[in-house]
């Protein structure tokens, strides 16, 4: 127990401290689109405060990602990004869910399974197309056993491009999905 | 390990000789083969016997496909690829099987590891394995239409795209048996497949694995596509494995020009390989940890992870490092400032990961899960032909990079570390030893990184050359295989990953536990969908 808590005082809290900074001069032009965690995070919840009252279920469906997509949505839930301190969450049943992430082009043989859970999630529900595969068909384009976005199979209201997007950027997009 | 000294013996000479002794009958012709690949023709109705006979020898299979041969040659030719890892070469047996009768006898009874990709030729070419134990599609969901094989090269899109999923279960019956179908969507942040599990009481009986939703026809779409933009596919085949699909597609495209990456830039491969290793492994402790309930250390693997793949991106761009390797070398250069932040980075990494494990080790609520669940012995692994920590955790001890070394790794000393236990436990050592191996060839390669330029000249593979490249990526023996066509296109190119060898093993480690350890176990080798579906 004093192990843990000596431990704890020692590394300091990690959430949305940058794991690992370069040296300022080496450190990469700072991306445009990337902010603070903490102040899109505080702007996201006072959205969802508006709109939700207090949370916001999101349910993910992966429609033929390559996977990259799926690791970054899973970061927001890591203790580095942690959006659930900003009342964000995924959920495991399209019944609780207030938006849906879609991923993947989408594959065909996924068509029905995104259309099914669309059907079973509650209205008004936002559609929001994650990756440059979901907005428009991304690398897949062209390939026979795809579609070109997920808007052809459901309407999207909001669309994070990116391959893949990084967390700041699903971030800044979730925000953007609320503000619309 | 280091560089082989002195004069090699000739690779597969006694393999060569035995074949001929033992099928002498069977008209094999053995062409000399390129740097280290060996060909030998074998009729169709021998394959299977000749297979198994190189399987005896020591061969274990590294893919298997088929190409459609019939505009030139009117055939279809088989390719099964095995390694002969003692020798670091590859030993291909093929057999042309004639357009009009489309069958040949399936491998799979002597080589069990053809399975799923005896199923898959099935789907991709139409041409049908008789004889294989079961048969029924793999990636092909019933709903189909008839004659729709992909990578036949005449192959138009059917008009009917709507492709509902249907599939035929093996059905299990008797007193107290369930049936628990799951997926394909699951209640997570996770990839789609369906599991159908029959179970009595908690105990499962069987498992079905239904994958193939992912099938977004890759193999098909990088066709005739010059090397830049079929390289973007290869790359994104896999999302987590992104480096090493790229490095096994350059490695395969280098092949087929002849040319080498310069001394830095396999360095550099080495090196991004190995930072690949660590981010995936340092997520697969937090998703076993989470599994548990272990909420700390999952939150703390997670956090891990998540420092190595900002170190990925401050140092070359690109969270899952895309973008870094092309055929011919790297694109981007590592400056002595770069390589002092990320030693230090790694040193307190490797801290941090000793501490995960030991306080998640010593925790006794956490070991009563992980020990003795989904154990896999080495004789079904062995005969599936599993790869990678897989293997190494019930005490096969393959390893690309020791087999077939590639990048920098003939000049680099280390080790490959293997357990026997076979279970969860095991597999959880295995990740957690070889981030700290990792680690150590991070750090030798930087001490002995070599100068001079990143990039050959361009690499232009003659029309019809074609190559081979093999990575051990996170999870295991990764294969590329590629044929050039005109103009410095790809014009086929056949992609196996790990996962795609691991999966059946799945099915089999998950008997006799109780159905709540599924998603322990599952995750406990924690295989990939995309690049199994492509």
């Amino acid at each position: 127990m004093w192990e843990i808590l000596l431990h704890s005082l020692r590394k300091g809290v990690v959430t949305a401290k940058p794991a690992a900074p370069l040296p300022h001069d080496l450190a990469p032009a700072p991306r445009d689109s990337a902010g603070p965690i903490e102040l899109l995070g505080e702007a996201l919840r006072s959205e969802i405060h508006r709109l939700f009252g207090r949370s916001m279920k999101l349910r993910h469906v992966d429609c033929g990602s390559c996977n990259g997509c799926e690791s970054e949505l899973q970061a927001l839930l890591n203790p580095f990004y942690d959006l659930q301190r900003f009342g964000l969450d995924f959920v495991a049943s399209p019944r609780h869910a207030d938006a849906l992430i879609v991923t993947g082009p989408p594959a065909l043989h996924l068509e029905e399974a995104l259309r099914l859970t669309d059907e079973a999630t509650p209205r008004p529900r936002l559609v929001i197309a994650v990756g440059d595969c979901a907005c428009s068909g991304g690398f897949c384009a062209g390939s026979f056993a795809t579609r070109l976005g997920v808007h052809e199979v459901v309407p999207v209201d909001v669309r994070i491009p990116g391959c893949p997007p990084r967390p700041e950027e699903i971030t800044r997009g979730l925000l953007k999905a609320l503000r619309k | 390990m280091t560089g082989s000294t002195g004069t090699p013996p000739l690779p597969l000479d006694h393999v060569l000789r035995s074949l001929r002794e033992r099928f002498a009958d069977a008209a094999i012709e053995a062409e000399p083969g390129r740097r280290r690949e060996q060909r030998v023709a074998v009729p169709a109705a021998r394959l299977s016997e000749v297979a198994g006979a190189v399987r005896g020898w020591g061969g274990s299979l590294i893919t298997a496909f088929a190409l459609d041969e019939r505009e030139p040659h009117g055939h279809f030719r088989l390719r099964y690829l095995f390694s002969m890892a003692q020798e670091d070469a590859v030993l291909t047996l093929e057999s042309a099987i004639h357009a009009g009768d489309p069958h040949f006898p399936s491998v799979t009874p002597e080589v069990p590891a053809a399975h799923w990709l005896e199923r898959e030729i099935q789907d991709m070419m139409g041409l049908l394995a008789t004889g294989h134990p079961d048969p029924r599609p793999l990636v092909a969901h019933d709903g189909w239409p008839r004659g729709c094989h992909p990578l036949r090269r005449d192959f138009v899109p059917p008009g009917d795209m709507a492709w509902p999923p249907r599939f035929a279960f093996t059905p299990v019956e008797g007193e107290g048996v369930f049936e628990i179908p799951v997926g394909p969507i699951h209640a997570g942040i996770i990839e789609p497949g369906h599991f159908r599990f029959a179970s009595v009481g908690e105990s499962v009986l069987k498992l079905d694995v239904r994958l193939g939703w992912k099938y977004r026809g890759l193999e098909t779409l990088a066709r005739g596509k010059r090397i830049a933009p079929a390289l973007e596919i290869a790359e994104r085949a896999c999302g987590l494995c992104a480096f090493s699909h790229a490095l096994a597609f350059s490695g395969a495209v280098e092949e087929a020009a002849g040319v080498l990456a310069p001394p830095r830039a396999r360095a550099l491969r080495s090196l991004a390989g190995e930072l690949e290793r660590i981010y995936n492994h340092c997520g697969d402790l937090a998703g076993i940890l989470l599994d548990v309930a272990y909420a700390v250390g999952a939150a703390e693997g997670q956090r891990l992870k998540e420092v190595a793949q900002q170190a990925c991106d401050a140092l070359f761009g690109h969270r899952f490092l895309r973008g870094l390797c092309v055929p011919g070398g790297v694109t981007r250069d590592l400056d002595d400032a770069r390589q002092r932040w990320l030693r230090a980075l790694l040193a307190r990494l490797r801290v941090d990961v000793e501490e995960l494990v030991r306080a998640a080790t010593a925790n006794d609520a956490v070991m009563d899960r992980l020990a003795g669940a989904g154990t896999l012995g080495p004789e079904p692994a062995r005969d599936l032909g599993v790869v990678g920590p897989a293997a190494r955790a019930c005490g096969i001890g393959h390893d690309v990079r020791r087999a077939h070394p590639y990048a920098f790794y003939p000049d680099l000393d280390f080790q490959v570390p293997v357990r026997s236990a076979g279970d969860v436990s095991a597999r959880f050592s295995v990740k957690a030893d070889e981030i700290q191996e990792s680690i150590n060839i991070i750090d030798q390669t930087l001490l002995r990184l070599p100068g001079g330029p990143l990039l050959t000249e361009r690499v232009v593979p003659p029309a019809g050359r074609s190559g081979l490249g093999l990575v051990e990526s996170p999870r295991g023996l990764l294969s590329h295989w590629i044929r050039a066509g005109e103009d410095g296109t790809i014009d086929e190119w056949r992609m196996r990953s790990a996962s795609h060898a691991n999966w059946p093993a799945v099915a089999i480690a998950v008997l006799d536990n109780i159905v709540p350890d599924f998603p322990l176990i599952n995750k406990s080798f924690n295989l990939c969908y995309a690049c199994v579906d492509r």
